[in-house]
């Protein structure tokens, strides 16, 4: 062999010379490093595998092979770290690299037991052969037992897949399981009586027998499985032998030619004998490993194995940390949201039960309409106002419960209810004077608004209705409009008794001129009976003059009576010839010349006919009493009436007399402001309160300059 | 117009009521003119024509009692009768210190106001009348001699021809000649009658 190595040295040289001129730069081999299981030292493995890699580097030129030893505990760092090329490992080993690390299988072992090549193994169980009560797997429970170590394929995992399979699991189901390191101790520990079983790889025993190390017929095995060419004692399935692999970073071209120089090397190469090996075969399959780490849920497979706590937490301690730092922030998370999300309930609870006092301690009804008229709330003023109870509103079409009917008892039509244009058109409404109806079936007069509830996109989900019962209010009203009324009678009374004197010489013209034109006809007719005709004239005369003198007292009597309180439709013209009529004697006494310009036809206002009568004349005969003291130039008294707007008409009343003093002016309609000696000053402002209850304004004009402007406005109304 | 027949004149700002009153003052066969005014009335007045004025108190521009004020001016004019609608004790009063004749209120008795319009009328034509005797004495007053009036202003108070011819320093039948030519020229029928017509002259 030294030989032929030699002629492979020198061959490698001569490649080595041949190779300088290609290529300067490889000078010196390269070396391949073979990572070998030392399970039995360093030096047993150096010393048995040693020739192996001197084979391979002589077979392959320019590649220096070398055997690294490995512990256990160092293949998978120097694998992972690649500080080997190759492995040589058992087959367990194996499938976790090939899984972890991607190492490929390249050759598998053919094992040498007596001369004979084999490329598979087993396990084998096995007790003293006085252990009688030992005789199946199922025995074992309960007795001690040895195993080479945890990781030994054929010294304790082969034996463990079929005792699982028998549902023993060796750690619970033993009085104890110990390890022994190596299989001879596992052998001999039996032998000794320290275990009652042990377990080994096949042909252990008949190795260590044929060594005579023991006799065969103290043992008795296990499980025994009969396989035919395989000669040993086996207590376990079949599982090919060691892989000799690359790693993944090895050059497939190098891993081709190692598998072909493993190949290739007889059976009996000293570097086989040396090994205890009888050469190589190509790769086996390697899936009844798989399978038994499978079935063990050992690694790779470990997930699916049952892992103690302890291995949980020692195996994923840095995610268990990780998870139960994170954990941990979780639940104080949840509880910083829990107590958020219990203080945000107690803040709506406080909100709710806030909102909701507001609700029911304002002195107003208040109450929800969503979009199908049915009521949402309902406060407690408005179950005090109508009698209903929020129960029997909420839900219920609040149309039909509070607003069916008009005051008069005819039915209110929903089409017509303000609180659904309110839907319809998204405006706000405000309602003066209407009805409600309680539960006794009695109605009330109310006030109320209808004001849309728009949700956060601004569409209109329903209303919200504000009522109060206006009762007191309409009593109050009435009340005020009765005095209002009286004051005006009382005004125009006064005003009368001011008017008496010009009021009766008026009466007393037409009066005059009827008795003396009676009287006269009279004589007529007794002196000379034909002169009929002229007395049928004459009697027109009188006729005329009695109608003249009526009209007067029917003027008059208007001013004087009650009026009553509906207002009727009125044109303002009217008025103001009425009112012309009264103050002739005042204007014929003061020398004024009454202009009227009035707009015909005038839009007729709803108002109490007597009463705005009574302003045109207050205002007409202050101006004729301010005219008096005018001499120097024609006195003017000028009534105007205008449409002022679409919705009013607007009265003017001028004068060119000597006009308003600036200090009286705002205080002119305050009563008992007056200029004058005889008056209670009370007409301006019984006046200003006429118009203002008609909803007008009586106001004087600041800027009119050449007398004195007084002016009204009434809105323009049609009879309801 | 015949200067003669008295007229009543009627001032009243009513058209209707001057028309009655015309109306009732033609029935009695009194001639009429109305006017709408006092200013009117003072424009037209003329003092010569007879008769008497009726007046609303109360009318525009000036009233019957300015108006009554204006006449006073004139040396004669008709007499006033104030008619009114509305009469009070002060006015009347005024009225009548103003010289009205009479007062009456609207509406009236259609014979109240005629008899009134009648004495006033009296009077009034019994006012012309001596108003034309004095003239007439003046006239005859204004005829004598400036010897003649001292003769005869002698002989009114009381003093006989002897007297009057020694304090005139003339003869008595020149004293007599001058008395003779008095009588005449006074167409007094007796001493009597000149003295009366004299007082009448010395009462105006």
């Amino acid at each position: 062999m030294t030989i032929f190595g030699d002629s492979f040295r020198y061959l490698f040289f001569f490649g080595l010379l041949s190779l300088q001129f290609c290529c300067s730069s490889l000078v010196y081999a390269d070396t391949v490093r073979i990572g070998v299981l030392s399970h039995r030292g360093d030096q047993a493995t150096l010393r048995m595998w040693g020739p192996t890699a001197e084979y391979l580097s002589a077979s392959i030129p320019l590649h220096d092979f070398i055997i690294r030893p490995l512990k256990f505990d160092e293949v998978n760092p120097v694998v992972a770290a690649g500080e080997v090329d190759f492995v040589l490992v058992n087959p367990g080993i194996y499938v976790n690299l090939e899984v972890k690390y991607r190492v490929s299988r390249i050759a598998t072992l053919y094992n040498r037991r007596n001369d004979v090549p084999y490329k598979i193994f087993g396990g084998v169980i096995f007790t003293r052969h006085d252990h009688s009560e030992i005789n199946t797997l199922d025995d074992i429970r309960g007795h001690t037992m040895m195993a080479v170590y945890t990781t030994s394929l054929g010294g304790f995992q082969m034996a463990m897949r079929e005792m699982v399979e028998h549902d023993i699991d060796p750690y619970s189901d033993l009085k104890e399981l110990r390890f022994g390191g190596i299989h001879d101790r596992v052998v001999m520990s039996v032998l000794n009586g320290e275990v009652d079983i042990g377990t080994v790889r096949t042909d252990i025993l008949e190795r260590m027998a044929s060594a005579g190390t023991i006799d065969l017929k103290d043992f008795r095995i296990i499980n025994p499985q009969k396989v035919s060419e395989f000669p040993f004692a086996l207590s376990t399935r079949l599982y090919p032998e060691w892989p000799f692999s690359k790693v993944a970073h090895t050059a497939d071209n190098l891993a081709q030619q190692v598998a072909v120089a493993l190949l290739n090397m007889p059976h009996d190469h000293h570097a086989a004998l040396a090994g205890a090996y009888a050469g190589w075969t190509i790769p086996l399959d390697y899936q009844p490993v798989h399978d038994l780490f499978m079935s063990l849920k050992l690694p790779p497979y470990q997930y699916l194995g049952k892992f103690t706590l302890v291995d949980a937490i020692s195996r994923y301690r840095y995610w268990l940390m990780g998870g139960l730092l994170m954990l941990l922030f979780m639940v104080v998370m949840t509880l910083w949201v829990m107590r958020l999300n219990n203080e945000l309930q107690k803040a709506k609870d406080r909100l709710e039960l806030q909102h909701e006092l507001i609700l029911d301690s304002v002195a107003d009804g208040i109450y929800g309409v969503d979009m199908n008229g049915r009521s949402t709330f309902f406060n407690k003023a408005a179950e005090r106002i109508t009698g209903w109870g929020a129960d029997d509103v909420i839900g219920q079409n609040q149309h039909e419960i509070l607003h069916h009917s008009h005051k008069d008892g005819s039915p209110h039509r929903a089409t017509d209810c303000p609180v659904y244009q309110t839907f319809r058109d998204n405006e706000a409404r405000y309602i003066s004077d209407d009805v409600f109806w309680r539960k006794d079936s009695t109605s009330f007069p109310v006030e109320y608004s209808s004001t849309p509830i728009r949700d956060e996109g601004g569409k209109t989900v329903g209303s919200v209705v504000v009522f109060r019962d206006i009762t007191r209010r309409k009593n109050a009203e009435e009340k005020a409009q009765k005095h209002q009324i009286e004051l005006a009678r009382a005004g125009r009374l006064s005003t009368l008794g001011e008017m008496a004197s010009g009021i009766a010489h008026e009466l007393n013209q037409p009066l005059t001129a009827i008795s003396t034109n009676a009287q006269a006809s009279m004589r007529i007719l007794e002196s000379d009976r034909t002169n009929i005709n002229v007395c049928v004239d004459v009697m027109e005369k009188i006729a005329a003059q009695a109608d003249r003198a009526g009209e007067i007292i029917r003027q008059l009597r208007r001013l004087v009576r009650k009026e009553p309180l509906e207002n009727a439709e009125v044109d303002v013209n009217d008025l103001v010839n009425a009112v012309a009529v009264l103050i002739r004697p005042d204007i014929n006494r003061a020398e004024v010349r009454l202009e009227l310009d009035m707009q015909k036809p005038l839009p007729k206002v709803l108002a109490q006919p007597i009463q705005i009568e009574q302003v045109i004349l207050n205002l007409a005969r202050n101006a004729i009493e301010a005219l008096a003291e005018v001499s120097e130039r024609e006195r003017i008294l000028h009534i105007v009436t205008r449409e002022d707007s679409k919705e009013s008409i607007r009265l003017w009343v001028r004068d060119n007399g000597p006009g308003i003093k600036a200090e009286l002016e705002s205080t002119l309609f305050d009563p008992f402001v007056t200029s004058k000696s005889d008056g209670m000053g009370l007409g301006l402002s019984i006046s200003y309160g006429i118009i203002e209850a008609h909803g007008g304004k009586l106001s004087i004009n600041p800027d009119y300059r050449t007398g004195a402007e007084f002016s009204f406005n009434l809105p323009v109304g049609e009879a309801g | 117009m015949d200067q003669s027949i008295p007229t009543v004149f009627v001032v009243d700002d009513d058209e209707e009521v001057r028309s009655a009153l015309k109306l009732l003052f033609e029935s009695v066969g009194l001639p009429v003119i109305c006017f709408a005014s006092a200013l009117e009335y003072l424009d037209r007045f003329d003092g010569a024509l007879p008769g008497c004025l009726v007046v609303d108190i109360r009318m525009p521009g000036m009233s019957g009692l300015d108006m009554q004020e204006k006449l006073n001016e004139y040396p004669i004019f008709p007499p006033v009768i104030i008619i009114t609608g509305h009469g009070d004790v002060p006015m009347a009063v005024r009225a009548v210190q103003a010289g009205a004749v009479d007062f009456i209120e609207k509406p009236f008795r259609d014979q109240i106001l005629l008899d009134s319009v009648h004495r006033a009328i009296e009077m009034d034509a019994k006012m012309r009348g001596e108003a034309s005797r004095l003239s007439e004495i003046r006239e005859h007053l204004d005829q004598l001699t400036p010897r003649e009036r001292e003769v005869l202003d002698l002989v009114i108070s009381g003093m006989r021809n002897k007297n009057i011819s020694e304090q005139l320093g003339i003869t008595l039948s020149t004293v007599e000649a001058h008395r003779s030519r008095v009588m005449e020229k006074m167409q007094a029928d007796s001493l009597s009658h000149l003295m009366r017509m004299m007082l009448t002259l010395e009462q105006e």
